[in-house]
C-alpha cells in the first residue's frame, strides 16, 4: 500500500533518516517504533508528501507519489501536534476539513455525523474545542483525519499525553478501522500500544529500521531466552534457559520447590537491546 | 474554488471568534472616527463672530443706539458688562476684546467738524492683531454710518450744526481765522441743509446719500477642503480598521503554522496557490466590510458623502489589494505569533503615522508630506479623500489607484514566495 525506498533526509547536520526502507501491506496496522528522535515523524512527514526526501522514493499503491491530489484524497493524517481550531467548534472544524477533501451536503453531513459517533464525540460537536479535555482534543484530531473516509492512515503519537479512558477508546477505534480494511501506518514511542496494536512493528533508531517484523518474530530474534524463577529450599533462583519445563523438572529434582514462574522476554527488552539504555532528550 | 471559499470562510469564522479581534478591526476603527471628528469639528465654512464686551459708561441714546448697531453688525457677538468685568473676561481669554463707550461719548458724537471726537476704548490682548484691526474696522464702520444717517436727515443734521456753532462761539482757545472760516462753512452747511426737502427722497442724487456704495453678491468659492472633520477622521477610520484586519490575518497564517493547522491543510488535496487564495480573499471580505461599514454609518449619520461613487469603489477596492498584499508580507516577518505581531506593528505603525493615520495630510508641513509618499496609507487616504473632499478626476485617481494595486502585487508576490519556502 505504501513503499517507502531508501529514503534519505538530512537537516542541516543533522541525519534524520539514513537509507530508510519499508513497505506497508494493505490492511495492516504498521507499527514505527523508536525513541524520540528517531526519525518517526520525518518518515510520516515524507509517507504524507509534507517533506521531499533528498534521496529515495515514496510511493502509494496505484497513485505513485503522495503529492498527487489523487494520492492525498486517499491519506489521512493525525498530526502529533493538535491540528484543530480551538475557537471553533468541533462541528465546525470537521466540516471544514471535510470541504476542503471535497465534501459538501449530505455527503459531508453524514461523514461528520459518523466521525463524531465514531470517536464518542457527538454530544459536544457544538462546543468550541477549547472547552475539549486533553483526551477529547486527541479524539477529534483521530476524527478530522478520517473525515474523508481514506484508504491509509497515518496516526503519529496518537495517545501522547490522554488519560487511559482516551486511550483505550482511541485504540478500539483504531481496531475498528482495522476491521474495515484500513491500512495504518502508527508511529509510537509506547511499547504496549506496539505490542496490543500492530500487526508488524519496524524499531528504528537514527534513520534507520533496526528491526522488522510481528511481534512474536521479534521477540524471538531479538528477545533474551525465557527466564525461570524459582524458590527452592528457601532461596529464590533464576535460571535463563530454552525449555522451562525441562529445567523446572531438574529443580524439583533437587530439593523442595516452593513457588515458581517464567519470565518472557518483552518488547520492551527488544526495544532496549536494539536502541541502547542512554536516555534520549 | 469551493476549496478557496471554505478557506475564507474558515478564516473569517476564526476571526469573528475572537472578540478582541473583531472589536479593535470593526469597532474601534468607528469609535476613533467619531471620537476624532467630534474632537476636530469646526464651524465647517461658516465664519466666527467675535465675541466681545460692551461696557456703556455714557448711557445717553447716542452711546446707546451705537451699541445696539455693533451688535446688529453681524459680525460681533456682543457681552454686555461693566468695565471691571469687561476686563475681566478679555483677561480670562472668554471675550476676544471690551469696547468701553466712556462718558461724554454721545455729547462729542453730536458735534460736526470741530472739537473732541467720540472716544472709544478697546481692550484687547496685544497679540491678537488681526482680531483687533477687525475690531476697529467694525467700530469706524459704525462711526461712519451714524454719521452717515445724521447727515441725511436735515433736522438732525441743523441741530448738530447749530450745536457745533454754540461750542464755537463758546470756545477760547481757538485761532480767530479759524474760527471765522469754521463759522463760515457750518453757516453755508446749515443753509444747504435748509434747503434740502424734510424727508429724504426714495431716490436720485438727493436721496440719503453714501461715500461709497458697495454691492455684494454671494459667491461661493468652490470648496476644496473636507466638508466637515468626520470627511477627515473616517478615511483614518477606515485605515486603522484595514490595519487591524492585516495584523489579524498577518497573525493567523503564522498560528497556522505554529499549531500545526498548516501542516494539515498541505497534507490536504490543496495546492499552494488555493491555501495563498483563501487567506487573501478572506482578508479581502474583512478589509471590504470595514471599508462599506464605515463609510455606510459616515455616510448615514456623519454626511461623509463621495463625490464620485465609482471613483469610491475603485479607490477601495485598490486599497483592499494593497493591504492583502501586505498582510502576506507581514504574515513572514515572525516564526511565532508574538513575533509576527511585535514586528508587523513596528512597520504598521509608523507607515500609519507617516502616512497620515493620525495628522491629516493637509495638515503636514511639506517635507512631511513629501515623505508620507513612502507610506500605502498616504496613498489609501489620497485615494479615499479624492473620492470624497478632494474630488479627483478620474485622471487623478489613477496614480494612487495604481501606486496602491502595484504595492500590493509586489508584496503579494514577496510574501507568497516567502510563505512557500517556508513550507
Amino acid at each position: 500500500m505504501l513503499t517507502l525506498q531508501d529514503v534519505h533526509k538530512r537537516y542541516g547536520s543533522i541525519t534524520a533518516l539514513d537509507g530508510l526502507s519499508l513497505e506497508i501491506r494493505r490492511g495492516e496496522i504498521f507499527g514505527l517504533l523508536g525513541p524520540n528522535g528517531a526519525g518517526k515523524t520525518t518518515t510520516v512527514n515524507i509517507a504524507v508528501g509534507l517533506l521531499a526526501p533528498d534521496r529515495g522514493s515514496v510511493s502509494i499503491e496505484g497513485l505513485g507519489s503522495p503529492r498527487a491530489p489523487a494520492a492525498r484524497r486517499r491519506l489521512g493524517v493525525a498530526p502529533q501536534a493538535l491540528a484543530l481550531y480551538e475557537t471553533l467548534s468541533g462541528e465546525q472544524n470537521l466540516r471544514f476539513f471535510g470541504r476542503i477533501y471535497g465534501l459538501s451536503g449530505r455527503k459531508l453531513a453524514e461523514r461528520v455525523d459518523w466521525a463524531f459517533d465514531f470517536v464518542a464525540l457527538a454530544e459536544r460537536r457544538r462546543d468550541a474545542v477549547r472547552t475539549y479535555s486533553g483526551g477529547m482534543k486527541r479524539r477529534l484530531n483521530l476524527a478530522a483525519a478520517l473525515i474523508h473516509d481514506p484508504e491509509l492512515i497515518l496516526l503519529d503519537e496518537p495517545t501522547a499525553g490522554v488519560d487511559p479512558q482516551s486511550r483505550n477508546s482511541i485504540y478500539e477505534n483504531i481496531l475498528a478501522l482495522k476491521r474495515q480494511g484500513r491500512t495504518i501506518l502508527y508511529t509510537t514511542h509506547y511499547i504496549e500500544e506496539a505490542e496490543r496494536m500492530c500487526d508488524r512493528v519496524a524499531v528504528m533508531d537514527h534513520g534507520k529500521v533496526l528491526a522488522l517484523d510481528s511481534v512474536p518474530g521479534l521477540l524471538a530474534a531479538h528477545g533474551a531466552r525465557a527466564v525461570l524463577v524459582a524458590e527452592l529450599s528457601g532461596e529464590t533462583v533464576r535460571v535463563e534457559t530454552d525449555d522451562p519445563m525441562a529445567e523446572l523438572h531438574r529443580l524439583a529434582a533437587s530439593g523442595p520447590l516452593g513457588r515458581f514462574w517464567v519470565e518472557h522476554a518483552t518488547l520492551e527488552q527488544v526495544f532496549l537491546n536494539l536502541t541502547g539504555r542512554e536516555l534520549r532528550d | 474554488m469551493r476549496a478557496v471559499m471554505a478557506l475564507a470562510f474558515k478564516d473569517l469564522l476564526v476571526l469573528a471568534r475572537v472578540r478582541s479581534a473583531v472589536f479593535f478591526t470593526y469597532l474601534w476603527p468607528f469609535l476613533v472616527a467619531i471620537m476624532f471628528g467630534v474632537i476636530f469639528a469646526g464651524p465647517g465654512r461658516g465664519s466666527a463672530r467675535i465675541g466681545i464686551a460692551v461696557c456703556d459708561e455714557d448711557c445717553t441714546p447716542a452711546s446707546e443706539d451705537f451699541a445696539a448697531r455693533l451688535a446688529e453688525s453681524g459680525n460681533l457677538d456682543i457681552l454686555r458688562a461693566e468695565r471691571d468685568e469687561a476686563a475681566a473676561l478679555v483677561r480670562r481669554g472668554s471675550r476676544t476684546a471690551a469696547v468701553v463707550l466712556p462718558r461724554g461719548f454721545g455729547e462729542a458724537a453730536q458735534r460736526l467738524f470741530y472739537g473732541t471726537p467720540p472716544r472709544v476704548e478697546v481692550l484687547i490682548d496685544p497679540s491678537r492683531k488681526a482680531e483687533s484691526a477687525m475690531i476697529e474696522g467694525i467700530l469706524f464702520q459704525q462711526a461712519a454710518r451714524s454719521m452717515q444717517r445724521r447727515l441725511s436727515d436735515r433736522a438732525a443734521s441743523q441741530e448738530m450744526i447749530r450745536k457745533s456753532l454754540e461750542d464755537l462761539d463758546s470756545a477760547h482757545d481757538i485761532d480767530p481765522a479759524e474760527r471765522t472760516r469754521i463759522t463760515r462753512f457750518l453757516g453755508e452747511l446749515d443753509r444747504f441743509m435748509g434747503s434740502r426737502p424734510q424727508e429724504p427722497q426714495s431716490s436720485g442724487a438727493a436721496a440719503e446719500w453714501k461715500p461709497l456704495e458697495i454691492v455684494t453678491t454671494d459667491t461661493a468659492r468652490e470648496w476644496s477642503g473636507p466638508r466637515n472633520s468626520f470627511e477627515v477622521t473616517f478615511p483614518q477610520g477606515i485605515l486603522w480598521g484595514i490595519i487591524g484586519c492585516v495584523m489579524s490575518f498577518g497573525i493567523s497564517i503564522v498560528s497556522e503554522r505554529t499549531h500545526g493547522t498548516l501542516q494539515r491543510l498541505q497534507i490536504a488535496p490543496l495546492t499552494r496557490s488555493q491555501l495563498l487564495a483563501g487567506k487573501a480573499l478572506a482578508c479581502l471580505v474583512s478589509i471590504t466590510i470595514v471599508e462599506v461599514a464605515l463609510l455606510a454609518m459616515g455616510g448615514l449619520f456623519f454626511q461623509v458623502r463621495p463625490s464620485s461613487l465609482g471613483l469610491l469603489v475603485v479607490a477601495c477596492l485598490a486599497i483592499s489589494v494593497a493591504f492583502v498584499g501586505i498582510m502576506m508580507l507581514v504574515s513572514t516577518l515572525g516564526r511565532t505569533e508574538q513575533a509576527a505581531a511585535g514586528a508587523g506593528w513596528a512597520v504598521m505603525l509608523p507607515m500609519a503615522m507617516l502616512g497620515g493615520g493620525m495628522m491629516p495630510l493637509f495638515l503636514m508641513p511639506s517635507w512631511l508630506q513629501a515623505a508620507s509618499t513612502i507610506s500605502p496609507v498616504r496613498w489609501s487616504l489620497l485615494a479615499l479623500e479624492g473620492a470624497m473632499w478632494r474630488r479627483f478626476s478620474p485622471q487623478e485617481m489613477a496614480l494612487p489607484c495604481a501606486v496602491l494595486l502595484a504595492l500590493g502585487i509586489v508584496c503579494f508576490l514577496a510574501g507568497a514566495r516567502a510563505f512557500r519556502s517556508d513550507s
